[in-house]
């Protein structure tokens, strides 16, 4: 398996990945959107709230708030052996305020500085002149399959490599793929009369060109085992550490196999 | 208020609205804007354009 990164920042990785079938790359996937663990807010006792905003939308928006997670230092709440809440499970964050004034993510007050909302100016509600709200919510560990808003991953997903092959013996060189082509990857070289591809791994493979092309001399198809795979998070966990989870719980369920064969 | 996060891909598109609303009321290009803020996908770009904040 070869492995080329082509693009990365603090919460988003393109690569290409070589050698591999489709069911693998296609677990990796399902893993890291819907298996890795990350943190939301789960419980909030809501002690006040004068606000126009409804307590269960108030509670809806505070979930969907992505809180930087610490994997190492933290079990989820099922595998936890204390009878509530403890340190280990979840993390407290507190939010008192009195309007006027738009309550930012950075009013939660977390317990712990390590555990805290990935963005600061997260909009959660609007208090208006004397409304005061005053809440603590509990963020645990949880997985996509039990709630969406534990999904790590934003946008994950691969494709097909591309190939474009022009056949030079067919083609007229009368440069209509060139004009065709919605995202500019073909190009004509004036000099040896020929259409060469520019851009591939920007190729969406339409085939726009294909049906433009009269003499049927460009073929548009995936190359057999190679994907361009796009990982992008929420902020929780970088998109390496998401990554590398997953394939730690892929190979522990062969583990699981593995065992009840033998 | 605008949504936490995009409808359809599930990022945090809240957090930039601030700074979309005060640029584009300074009469700047939302196109513009929305580049500058990495706002790439048109999932998460229909949000900010399409969100009329009424309260």
């Amino acid at each position: 398996m070869e492995i080329t990164i082509k693009n990365k920042d603090d919460n988003m990785m393109v690569f290409v990945v070589e050698g591999v079938d489709i069911p693998f790359i296609n677990a990796i996937r399902r893993i890291c959107t819907v298996e890795v663990p990350t943190l939301a807010i789960e419980d909030v006792d809501i002690y006040k709230n004068d606000a126009k905003i409804f307590d269960e939308a108030l509670a809806h928006r505070l979930g969907l708030i992505p809180i930087k997670t610490d994997l190492d230092s933290m079990v989820l709440a099922s595998e936890c052996d204390c009878e509530d809440h403890c340190p280990r499970c979840s993390v407290s964050l507190l939010l008192k305020e009195k309007g006027p004034k738009i309550v930012y993510s950075k009013d939660l007050k977390s317990q712990d500085p390590n555990l805290k909302p990935v963005h600061d100016t997260i909009p959660i509600m609007k208090l208006r002149e004397g409304e005061e709200v005053e809440l603590e919510a509990k963020a645990q560990l949880g997985i996509g399959l039990e709630h969406a808003k534990w999904q790590p991953t934003t946008s994950c997903a691969y494709r097909y490599y591309p190939q474009i092959t022009v056949d030079t013996e067919k083609c007229e060189a009368c440069a209509k793929c060139v004009e065709e082509c919605p995202r500019g990857i073909l190009e004509f070289d004036e000099k040896e009369n020929r259409v060469i591809v520019s851009d591939l791994e920007n190729c969406s493979m339409c085939r726009t060109c294909v049906k433009g092309c009269e003499s049927n001399a460009i073929t548009v198809e995936g190359q057999e085992g190679k994907f361009i795979f796009k990982i992008e998070t929420d902020g929780s966990l970088p998109p390496e550490e998401v990554l590398a989870r997953a394939c730690d719980i892929l190979s522990k369920k062969t583990d699981q196999i593995i065992e009840f064969c033998g | 208020m605008i949504p936490v996060r995009c409808f359809s891909c599930g990022k945090v598109i809240s957090a930039y609205f601030d700074e979309y609303q005060k640029r584009t009321a300074d009469g700047e290009d939302p196109k513009k804007v929305l580049d500058d803020l990495g706002i790439t996908k048109y999932c998460c770009r229909r949000m900010f354009i399409t969100h009329v904040e009424v309260w």
